[in-house]
């Protein structure tokens, strides 16, 4: 079994963002476990461009939307002392850029997000992100869980309500 | 935003593009509509700028955005250490004080200096009662300035901000120089130069601020601790052999110093004894001021605090007094300085062993940390008046490292002066002292119980009675203390005025040109009423007036070049040449015989404003001067001087804007721009 006190360590992490409300849950958990480890961070956001564009057209708006995500992700860096960058990105697909800048980076972790979705009784929306990036990372995955409403919780609650669940490594 | 070339994933077919963010390296989004700028923002562009910024940065340290600001919250152990440090290390020349004055009646008088430290512990005790109940009423700090503003006419307010800082002052010159005296009883080669140590002192304290040294609890905390640690030590060894082994030691005969035989022990002796030990009480209202700083409870831990701190000091100070009355010990200066504390540590700890040179060296260090507090006190207090409108606005800005520049600065003057004024000996700078604090406890006293009268909550009545009799008892002390230090207190009593005065003109002025500035809230304003003109002060058709001619266009229609020329055959083939090359805009020539420029540009400034017809609400005149930016610090001696004199004298001139349009040497390298200019 790996020793639990190197679980979470990592020299340079890359942080998926993708502007949802899972963003600042990424944010300061990523800050919180740098700050542990002396770490530095990449924020990286993927815009997901279509078929119907260029992969390196002008996509302003989204841009525009997408850098305020990676500067409110620095501001809060800023906040923990943390070396936090930002890397916006194009690409097809969202979880393949995300692993692949990761590497490029030479990242020993990536960090994402799992939205909990309330309506229809609640659930965790997995999407394709993650289980892309569970299969494919060659380095540990943090995911932060968004809190699970409380009535739908199963038993009491005594632990964190922030979990993280850990990928292969 | 600018793209990358296309990098290639691990799968086929997996691409993606890197989007430059152009903002990114200078500001950050921080919400709709709001950017933050970086550090790189801020960056010197220029080698020479980015010269002073790479010196101050090794003088001062790499410069801290807001973000960094320390905001520790204090344990009573850490805070005790913090604010405590100038009430303590006051203990340490207290005594002195009180037997500088005794001695001069003779031997007989020195046993009265017990009695008088009593009487002085016992306004201690009521002063610190009385701050605790403003510490109730006040968490959010600010001290006797605070309560005075809120309860008391403005001007109360500005004599304890004026009489605050002439202490914070005295604080930081009276500790200085007695650290300096620790140091020379211990090693009485460097008597010759103790004016040259208090000053270099002062500026490594002033550095350390300006570098942004705060009050980190350990840094205090060790020093603070180890000096009260020692002098209890010294109290309890001193006692024993007092009381249990029965030793004691007649002063020695003669008493040093020039003791007048005919001094009797009057009331006037034992009253001048009292207010000069009374310096005891300085820095004893630092808590109040600094309530915020604590860990929550904030009040009740502020006021345990300031208890344990108004114990402590008292029982130094009687102890101290106690010991060094019963060993015979009274203040030396000839053949060599040797201060009260320093001879009963010698008493106590034997002459030249470790411990004493350790106990005198702690003695210095908790005296420089005294010092130190009033370098966060005063330009704290600065900066509130500076808000507040009392003072230059300068002082409520933060340099690099978040420190209050301006004031730590002024003070670090202001302290040196005073050094070099007496000579750093801190028996001559002591009757400077506490006329303020005494004024500053007054008259915060004294709000307090306007303060209770207002409120009346319950038991408003026995916090009325304290805070009643505290005013009472420290105005009398003021009195007192002004009296017998007089000649020299009266100085104290003159600046404090002088301040206030130079307050309240700043004040006059700061509300004179905000209410000429004010835009009042409801007003929703209008479209510009008033008509344009351009006038181009020109010397000749270059590129650099081209550019100039062309912004004054796109100002106003009504754009005239005018020349102002000592030779009229120049300016005929001038004229000749605009009216070729520039012909919809007309050149005015101003001949000037007597060769001056600035003196007829200004007239003819005049002479337009003259003919403007009366009935017409009056044009505003833009001023476009054309200015060539040189590459070299160097090179910009030999331009732009006739544009620079007629931008001064154009400064304040009613309905005129001054408009510089540079031209840059690197722009006319451009094919591109040239064209788009026009030239």
């Amino acid at each position: 079994m790996s020793d639990p006190q190197t679980l979470n360590a990592f020299s340079k992490a890359v942080l998926g963002l993708n502007g949802a409300s899972t963003d600042g849950l990424v944010v300061h958990l990523g800050c919180q476990l740098a700050k542990q480890n002396s770490a530095e961070l990449v924020a990286v956001h993927v815009i997901e461009v279509d078929w119907s564009h260029e992969l390196s057209d002008e996509m302003s708006a989204e841009n525009e939307a997408a850098s305020a995500i990676l500067d409110l992700a620095e501001g809060i860096a800023e906040h923990y002392r943390v070396k936090l960058s930002g890397d916006l990105l194009q690409a097809r697909e969202v979880a393949a850029a995300l692993v692949d800048e990761a590497v490029e980076l030479q990242a020993d972790a990536i960090i994402v997000g799992l939205p909990y979705r309330k309506r229809f009784g609640g659930d965790f929306e997995i999407g394709e992100t993650i289980p892309y990036v569970f299969q494919n990372a060659p380095c540990q995955v943090i995911v932060a869980r968004e809190p699970v409403a409380v009535a739908n919780i199963a038993e009491p609650a005594t632990g964190r309500r922030q979990e993280l669940a850990m990928g292969a490594r | 935003m600018a793209m990358k070339p296309w990098l290639h994933g691990r799968k086929p077919g997996d691409r993606r593009v890197r989007v430059k963010r152009p903002h990114a390296q200078f500001f950050r989004y921080a919400g709709p509509g709001t950017l933050v700028a970086r550090e790189s923002a801020s960056a010197p562009r220029t080698a020479s700028g980015r010269f002073v910024a790479r010196a101050r940065q090794l003088l001062f340290g790499r410069p801290l955005s807001i973000h960094e600001e320390i905001t520790e919250r204090l344990s009573k152990v850490k805070a005790l250490a913090i604010f405590s440090s100038d009430a303590i290390s006051s203990s340490a020349y207290a005594t002195e004080e009180i037997l500088r004055v005794l001695v001069l009646a003779g031997a007989g008088a020195l046993l009265l200096s017990l009695p008088i430290a009593a009487a002085i512990a016992l306004l201690l005790a009521i002063v610190a009662i009385s701050y605790r109940q403003e510490i109730h009423a006040y968490p959010s700090g600010g001290g006797d300035y605070a309560v005075a503003r809120a309860n008391l006419p403005a001007i109360f307010g500005l004599v304890v901000a004026a009489a605050l800082l002439v202490d914070y002052t005295m604080t930081v010159a009276v500790s200085t120089s007695s650290a300096v005296e620790q140091v020379i009883s211990a090693m009485p080669g460097l008597l010759d130069i103790r004016i040259e140590i208090g000053a270099v002192a002062i500026l490594v304290i002033m550095l350390g601020n300006l570098r942004g040294l705060r009050e980190s609890g350990n840094i205090f905390a060790v020093p603070t601790y180890l000096f009260a640690g020692m002098t209890l030590l010294i109290i309890v060894v001193g006692v024993f052999r007092i009381v249990v082994l029965g030793e004691s030691q007649p002063p020695p005969t003669p008493l040093p110093g020039q003791p007048d035989p005919l001094q009797a022990v009057g009331f006037l002796l034992l009253i001048h004894a009292f207010a000069s030990g009374s310096v005891a009480l300085t820095g004893t209202e630092a808590i109040a001021n600094g309530v915020p700083a604590f860990k929550p409870p904030e009040s009740r831990n502020a006021a345990t605090t300031l208890t344990v701190m108004a114990i402590l000091l008292g029982v130094l100070f009687v102890g101290l007094t106690f010991v060094a009355d019963s060993f015979g010990v009274v203040p030396v200066d000839e053949p060599k300085v040797r201060t009260v504390i320093s001879q009963i540590a010698a008493t106590i700890f034997g002459n030249d062993t470790i411990t004493f040179y350790l106990y005198q060296g702690f003695t210095a260090l908790i005296l420089f940390l005294a010092a130190n507090t009033s370098f966060n006190a005063f330009p704290r207090l600065a900066a509130i008046l500076a808000r507040d409108g009392y003072m230059p606005r300068q002082f409520s800005f933060r340099g690099d490292r978040l420190a209050f520049t301006s004031g730590i600065v002024i003070l670090s003057i202001g302290a040196i002066a005073l050094i070099v004024a007496f000579g750093g000996i801190t028996t001559a700078l002591i009757p400077l002292y506490s006329v303020g604090v005494f004024i500053a406890f007054s008259i915060g006293q004294t709000g307090m119980v306007r303060h209770w009268l207002a409120e009346r909550s319950p038991g408003w009545r026995r916090r009325l009675t304290i805070n009643g009799f505290g005013a009472v008892l420290t105005s009398i002390v003021f009195v007192v203390v002004l009296v017998a230090k007089a000649p020299s207190s009266l100085l104290v009593a003159l600046i404090i005025p002088i301040l206030i005065a130079m307050m309240l003109f700043i004040n006059r002025q700061y509300r004179a040109s905000a209410a000429n500035l004010e835009v009042r809230d409801d007003a929703v304003i209008p479209p510009p009423r008033r008509e344009e003109r351009v006038i181009v002060p020109v010397p000749g058709i270059t590129r650099a007036v081209v550019r100039a001619v062309n912004v004054g266009r796109s100002i106003a229609p009504d754009v005239r070049a005018v020349l102002i020329s000592d030779e009229p055959e120049e300016a005929a083939e001038l004229r000749e040449r605009w009216e070729r090359q520039l012909p919809d805009v007309p050149l005015v020539i101003v001949e000037s015989p007597y060769r001056a420029l600035v003196g007829p540009m200004l007239a003819y400034l005049d002479v337009l404003d003259r003919t403007w017809p009366e009935d017409k609400e009056r044009p505003v005149t833009f001023v476009v001067i054309p200015e060539y930016v040189a590459r070299r610090w160097w090179e910009r001696l030999l331009y732009n001087q006739s544009a620079n004199r007629l931008r001064r004298a154009l400064i304040g001139r009613p309905r005129t804007v001054v408009v510089n349009v540079p031209y840059r040497r690197d722009d006319g390298e451009q094919p591109v721009q040239r064209a788009a200019d026009g030239v």
